[in-house]
């Protein structure tokens, strides 16, 4: 039984690790604790279902609705949270409290057009599940995993590898000195939009065929849940996001696989969050080693 | 002394504001007429206003708009048949967007500005239990869609629920689970709020007295969607020979389908929560051969209920689920007793009192116990074929009786 | 009847601003999981009046204490985390709380606590009785952060809030003021639902859920952060607004949702903070009768 709650939790801990990713991207550059990812990720979702729905192409779902997703991220940031930021004395709540209520009128919106009814994503794959002894992986839990990592194999491309990504990096790190020494932070900013909103798309489609099903609901657990992860994660470090997705989706798989309902679900990030920052306040991947 | 001052004068401006601004929205709301039930009915051409309230916005609007939708097929076909007694019937709808706080403000309205005569909860227990003492207090009736959380109807004697208790429905799972799918040892997973609580409670009361097992109980939260741990759980160590899950569509849609990935072939037994055609929906063919208790039969020959069904199709393209029957329900007990004993409240609930062997869309209301929750027989149902179909039926009297109030 | 319910909402709302801006107001302090000191406060004074039968009087100045003791033992715990780490730690803090409120049997668990309604001299207490008693408190407690922000105590954490470095340079001992305030704040959420429970006769975990430390922040955000006009024009104008858009009906959240962007967009230093639109706007009009009058009264009153 072991190994079989492993392979759920380490499934379950790698959307939870690209969920959080946008929110991770975003904080690193502007410092911006976006609940509204959560609203990018139910967006994505809505996106993908629909362009599925008359293409029938996955591959299209994704990469369009990350696309499109991601551009009304860079559309929201340069007009909206942009602004605010650098406004002077401006305090980290302002625009916390913004992405809340994009949050909401996101959620609406979809309540309003689509209506509040749950809808069946229906990607169907045709092969059944796969036996190993007795592991069993479903076919699509393969899917999401192997496209989490090539997604975080771009990713990482991109930010180690491309001038875009030294330019990212350097802004994350101090974006006065950055901007000192003539990186364009605007482009740091938009990319940060573009790939944080493209992944929370990315991770609302996944949740969809996992669980077959998409609502206007969706974004209400990942709008906090993933908070607990980014900053688990050190905050702004992807690499410790990717190791606090995937320590919480464990947690919470072993909790209710050995221990029974001691805890509610959503209490164990937490928990272990407020743990692991009393013993070490700055999170588990502190920024200098990213 | 200057900045006390000022901020006494904010303070003070602020709370005439509170009132300024609630009575602006006085203005919206014209005079009522007042409801004279000693008036000949015929005399009063007025429509009858009935109050409504369901979470039509947040994290239950499927629910809220399924009742909402009953809400309004329901007035709007007593309407069309000429009304009650000559007089139509008026909705006051308001959302309460599945918060307490909410929906004390919308009981206070509806009790001192709207001149509801009677009022429909289509929320879940938390709204519905606060609005409840306050229309107790202005002795305007109520009855609960389907909220059953006991203390509801505690509240006093204005207060009816329309759904049989949960303590009712709990037994009779157990009475299927034991007796027709003789099952030995369950496993229970359960939605951590008053519903799962109360069904998960009664459920194990009555299936260990009557020789069964529990062997697990998993409890999970409302917005909760990940089930591969717990039916891993079940599959390889638990092994039950009954899967009871007392909680909601979302919820079942999701067990039944990691059960049929991980293979764990074993029955499973639902509740009203899972009867909605968005359970069919997402859990397609896994849904297959699940049975539950519930209040609506979809074969039944009773001609309300298919005519139910054919009209709530028609107008909003989609079938009609739990929550939405026991709304209608409510409604036309509504209809029904005004027409016999006019608009006055304490008539209406008096009526409502002495309803006995009343044809529902749900099945015959036999009566209502005397904690004013619905005694009628508890409907089998088991999906074939992708729909609802009838199953059996519990009626034995000591089930379906609610245990007095203590 | 239906305007003195809406007004006690909206007071209870006025005082839980005003207590969480001693907080992030006056300290400084990002802290986001103030509904979980209001529940602990509710709770607790529900669990002594309608599981032990002790007065409701009683149990109010109780659940201040309780709930300021629980305040500073979490204040003193979280006072070393930096500002957004802080944050996330005081919404985890509403989580847990919340998670023990909903799996603990003595708080009713999963069915939510029914409080019984308190005698005021053996009279049941009524809307009007508590918008009453809502009022004094507020009052009180306007009072009382007038007197501390002119006291040494409000002087420090100004301080603080302008400069930590410097203050604790100057010898103040800022995690002492801070756990200070998060304790005064906290004992007033406390007090404040102890009066909420009774009031609404019952409670139920997810009525002190994360989404409410959110609802209370954007009070305070959307009045003036660090005044006590603006914590209650916030609190004011947010608390009256699901009534006041009822007419909207559909589009109810979506303008909640908007009128928050937008706010934060062009106002971001709050409705009625220093250097709003209001307040500059207001401010000329004082200056204009102030010279009419031939100069004004000194500020200053300990």
């Amino acid at each position: 039984m072991l190994m079989q709650q492993l392979v759920n939790g380490v499934m379950i801990g790698s959307v939870y690790a690209l969920t959080a990713m946008g929110a991770t991207l975003i904080y690193g550059i502007l410092r911006i604790l976006d609940i509204a990812n959560a609203a990018a990720y139910a967006i994505g979702a809505y996106l993908g279902w629909y362009i599925y729905s008359i293409s029938h192409n996955l591959l299209l779902a994704f990469l369009l609705s990350m696309i499109l997703t991601g551009l009304i991220g860079v559309v929201i940031q340069k007009y909206i949270y942009y602004p605010i930021i650098s406004k002077p004395n401006v305090i980290p709540i302002v625009p916390l409290i913004t992405s809340v209520g994009l949050f909401t009128i996101t959620g609406d919106l979809i309540r309003l057009i689509l209506g509040p009814n749950v809808k069946e994503f229906g990607v169907v794959f045709k092969s059944g599940a796969i036996k190993i002894g007795k592991l069993i992986i479903n076919p699509e839990w393969i899917f999401i995993i192997v496209l989490t990592a090539v997604l975080f194999a771009i990713l990482w491309f991109i930010l180690n590898k491309t001038r875009l990504g030294l330019a990212w990096r350097a802004t994350a790190e101090d974006s006065e000195i950055a901007k000192a020494m003539g990186v364009n932070t605007n482009i740091s900013m938009a990319l940060s939009y573009i790939l944080g909103y493209g992944f929370a798309a990315s991770a609302g489609i996944m949740v969809g065929m996992l669980y077959n099903s998409i609502s206007p609901t969706m974004g209400d657990i990942p709008s906090y849940k993933m908070l607990a992860i980014i900053v688990l994660g050190g905050l702004g470090n992807p690499v410790g996001t990717v190791v606090a997705g995937l320590i919480i989706g464990l947690a919470e798989t072993l909790v209710s696989a050995y221990m029974g309902s001691i805890l509610p679900r959503d209490a164990i990030a937490f928990i272990v969050l407020i743990f692991v920052l009393l013993l070490k306040p700055s999170g588990l991947v502190s920024k200098k080693s990213a | 002394m200057n900045k006390k001052l000022k901020s006494f004068v904010s303070l003070a401006l602020a709370v005439g504001m509170t009132f300024s601004l609630s009575a602006c929205q006085s203005k919206e709301t014209a005079p009522a007429p007042a409801t004279g039930g000693t008036q000949a009915p015929a005399e009063n051409k007025d429509p009858i206003r009935i109050g409504f309230f369901a979470p039509i916005t947040g994290a239950a609007a499927a629910d809220g708009l399924s009742t909402s939708n009953s809400a309004e097929l329901a007035v709007s076909i007593i309407n069309e048949s000429g009304g009650i007694n000559g007089r139509q019937v008026e909705l006051v709808k308001y959302d309460d967007a599945l918060d307490t706080k909410q929906a004390v403000n919308i009981a206070q309205k509806l009790t001192t500005k709207d001149n509801v005569v009677a009022v429909v909860s289509g929320s879940y227990s938390g709204p519905t239990r606060v609005a409840a003492p306050i229309f107790q207090e202005a002795g305007i009736p109520m009855l609960s869609g389907y909220a059953i959380h006991p203390d509801v109807c505690k509240a006093g004697d204005f207060i009816f629920s329309q759904s049989f208790a949960g303590s009712v429905q709990g037994k009779a799972g157990a009475k299927v689970a034991v007796d027709m799918l003789k099952a030995k040892r369950i496993a229970i997973i359960q939605v951590d709020i008053d519903f799962g609580k109360q069904l998960a409670e009664s459920f194990t009361e009555y299936a260990t007295a009557n020789g069964a097992e529990i062997v697990s109980v998993d409890k999970f939260a409302m917005a909760d969607k990940e089930f591969a741990p717990v039916v891993t759980k079940l599959k390889e160590e638990v092994k039950p020979d009954l899967i009871y899950m007392a909680n909601y569509y979302g919820h079942g849609a999701e067990i039944v389908r990691q059960a049929k990935s991980m293979g764990l072939n074993v029955p499973i037994l639902g509740t009203e929560g899972i009867d909605s055609f968005q359970f069919l929906e997402i859990a397609k063919e896994n849904a297959e051969g699940v049975i539950l208790t519930t209040n609506m039969n979809r074969d039944s020959e009773n001609e309300s209920t298919q005519a139910f069904i054919k009209a709530y199709k028609e107008k909003y393209g989609i079938v009609p689920d739990m929550v939405g029957a026991s709304v209608y329900d409510s409604f036309e007990v509504l209809f029904k007793v005004i027409a016999d004993v006019g608009t006055e409240p304490t008539a209406i609930r008096d009526a409502i009192k002495g309803l006995k062997n009343f044809e529902t869309v749900t099945g015959n209301l036999i009566e209502y116990a005397p904690t004013r929750e619905a005694i009628k027989p508890v409907q089998v149902q088991v999906i074939k074929d992708g729909d609802f179909h009838y199953y059996g039926v519990v009626e034995d009297t000591e089930i379906i009786t609610p245990p007095a109030a203590n | 009847m239906y305007f003195t319910v809406v007004a006690v909402n909206v007071g209870i709302f006025v005082l839980l601003a005003l207590s969480l801006n001693i907080i992030i107001g006056y300290a400084g302090q990002s802290a986001m999981g103030h509904a979980a000191f209001f529940g602990i406060g509710a709770y607790t004074s529900a669990l002594m009046t309608s599981t032990m039968g002790i007065s409701f009087w009683i149990s109010l100045p109780v659940a201040l204490i309780v709930t300021g003791i629980i305040g500073a033992v979490l204040g003193l715990i979280s006072i070393r985390l930096k500002d957004d780490f802080l944050a996330i730690t005081t919404i985890g803090i509403n989580f847990v709380v919340v998670a023990i409120f909903q799996y603990s049997e003595i708080f009713g668990a999963s069915l939510g606590m029914t409080v019984s309604k308190p005698l005021f001299f053996g009279v049941k207490m009524t809307a009007p009785m508590y918008l009453t008693l809502i009022f004094i408190l507020i009052v009180l407690t306007c009072l009382f952060i007038n007197k501390m922000n002119k006291s040494w105590f409000g002087l420090a954490l100004a301080s603080i809030r302008n400069d930590e470095m410097a203050a604790s340079s100057l010898g103040i001992d800022v995690n002492k003021y801070k756990v200070l305030a998060f304790t005064l704040g906290t004992a007033i959420a406390g007090l404040t639902g102890a009066v909420y429970a009774h009031f609404m006769t019952f409670i139920y975990s997810s009525d002190f859920a994360f989404i409410v430390s959110i609802s209370i922040i954007s009070m305070v955000v959307v009045g003036g952060i660090g005044t006590i006009k603006g914590a209650i024009f916030g609190a004011v104008l947010l608390g009256v607004a699901p009534e006041l858009f009822r007419f909207l009906a559909d589009y109810r959240m979506i303008v909640y949702g908007g009128l928050l962007v937008l706010m934060m967009r062009f106002q971001p230093q709050g409705l009625l903070g220093d250097n709003s639109f209001i307040m500059r706007n207001i401010s000329k009009i004082f200056a204009n009768i102030k010279k009419q009058k031939g100069g004004g009264q000194n500020a200053g009153n300990a």
